[in-house]
């Protein structure tokens, strides 16, 4: 019996109100005394990049790519995030670029394999709705253009 | 669990949690039971956060609908790790038995669960990695006694050869299909209980703890004093 894959489950669920916010007090006590650890500022960004709103999951992305920039043994978990973070916020081409420098890395890590999929069902799924809004557009003006016509020869 | 004409139709939700050391295996264990596959030790990718999983089964003549969450053994994921305990039915404890530190490692273990999981939960100690038999570090009757003693299930395996993981997890769904106060009435849903955090009720004393969970780590100073647990063998 094969499993149902693919499957991000930081992508998928998000932390209660609550949660986030022991994190975020957490984080923001940590700033006040100017001694943020990697740790704290990686805990409170991947919350927010779980959480279901845009601003929350931009600032994630946004402490993310401070983390790796200055953390290089961060560096995996945070590409990771990022390419979730972005997934999310619907910027695909972002989300595959991070996620296949992980995969550079890791080939055979099934994590990024599985939002590898994920990232390429969205970007078909929406070329789909493009097409498809193409596609009425262009059935609509064929018919304009055929009324058009019509009333032009009835003349 | 009320065992009405529903249960042949609707099949029951049970969420299991695998948890233990960095590199013991958890993840190896779940790709051997869900798509009997196996990744040499040497390519394999330590978790980020959680992995997760949804593997059907039939029980005992049930059906079950299996969410198998694998949990990132390292240190540094232990708060988001932690998050994902809620509502679990039952957690796979597992170490490696040709790696002592793994097995000393879980009394800690069981004190994460203490704290954020049901007390009903069905547990078990899985001993992974047998087929590296000649640098074996634990002992059959070592993990067995220490099973035996916190009230669990006890399995020796190796996601490598695939002995034991198939028995293993189908008697833990087992055990916890068989206990009607875990998969009863409430329904599980496999994700949070919404952000009622605050709820009142029978629920609330329980949810309190688990809510303040993330902050109770601070990673850095929360683990020094564990070292005691040790394994009272």
């Amino acid at each position: 019996m094969p499993t149902d894959l693919p499957y991000a489950a930081d992508a998928e669920v998000s932390l209660s109100y609550d949660e986030l916010q022991v994190l975020r007090t957490q984080y923001e006590r940590e700033v006040e005394q100017s001694h943020v650890t990697i740790q704290t500022k990686f805990n409170f960004a991947w919350g927010l990049v779980k959480s279901p709103f845009r601003d929350h999951q931009v600032e994630g992305v946004r402490l993310l790519q401070e983390i790796y920039r200055a953390e290089p043994t961060r560096r995996r978990e945070c590409l990771y995030y990022l390419a979730l973070g972005h997934y999310k916020m619907g910027n695909y081409e972002e989300a595959k670029k991070f996620n296949s420098l992980l995969m550079e890395k890791e080939p055979t890590n099934l994590q990024a394999q599985s939002l590898q999929t994920l990232i390429e069902k969205k970007v078909t799924h929406e070329g789909y709705i493009g097409m498809a809004i193409v596609g009425g557009v262009a059935a609509l003006g064929a018919l304009v253009a055929a009324s058009i016509i019509r009333r032009a020869t009835r003349k | 669990m009320a065992s009405s004409s529903q249960t042949a139709t609707q099949p029951i939700n049970v969420k299991l949690l695998l948890i233990g050391n960095s590199s013991v295996g958890k993840s190896s264990l779940l790709l051997r039971f869900s798509d009997e596959q196996w990744v040499p030790e040497d390519e394999a990718s330590a978790t980020i956060g959680v992995d997760f999983r949804v593997h059907k089964m039939d029980v005992d003549g049930k059906k079950v609908k299996l969410s198998i969450w694998d949990t990132a053994g390292q240190e540094r994921f232990r708060t988001i790790t932690s998050s994902y305990y809620r509502g679990a039915h039952g957690v796979i404890l597992v170490y490696d038995v040709a790696n002592r530190e793994s097995f000393d490692a879980l009394p800690r273990w069981y004190g994460e669960l203490e704290t954020y999981v049901n007390p009903k939960v069905v547990k078990m100690v899985v001993g992974n990695k047998v087929d590296k038999e000649y640098s074996r570090q634990v002992t059959y009757s070592e993990g067995q006694h220490f099973a035996t003693r916190m009230g669990s299930l006890f399995f020796e395996a190796s996601a490598k050869t695939a002995v034991g993981v198939a028995d293993a997890f189908k008697e833990v769904v087992r055990r916890i299909v068989a206990e009607p106060e875990l998969v009863g009435g409430e329904k599980p849903k496999t994700g949070r209980p919404a952000p009622a955090a605050k709820a009142t009720g029978g629920a609330a004393a329980k949810n309190q703890t688990r809510t303040d969970m993330p902050g109770t780590i601070n990673l850095d100073d929360g683990e020094e004093n564990v070292e005691g647990g040790g394994c009272a063998c």
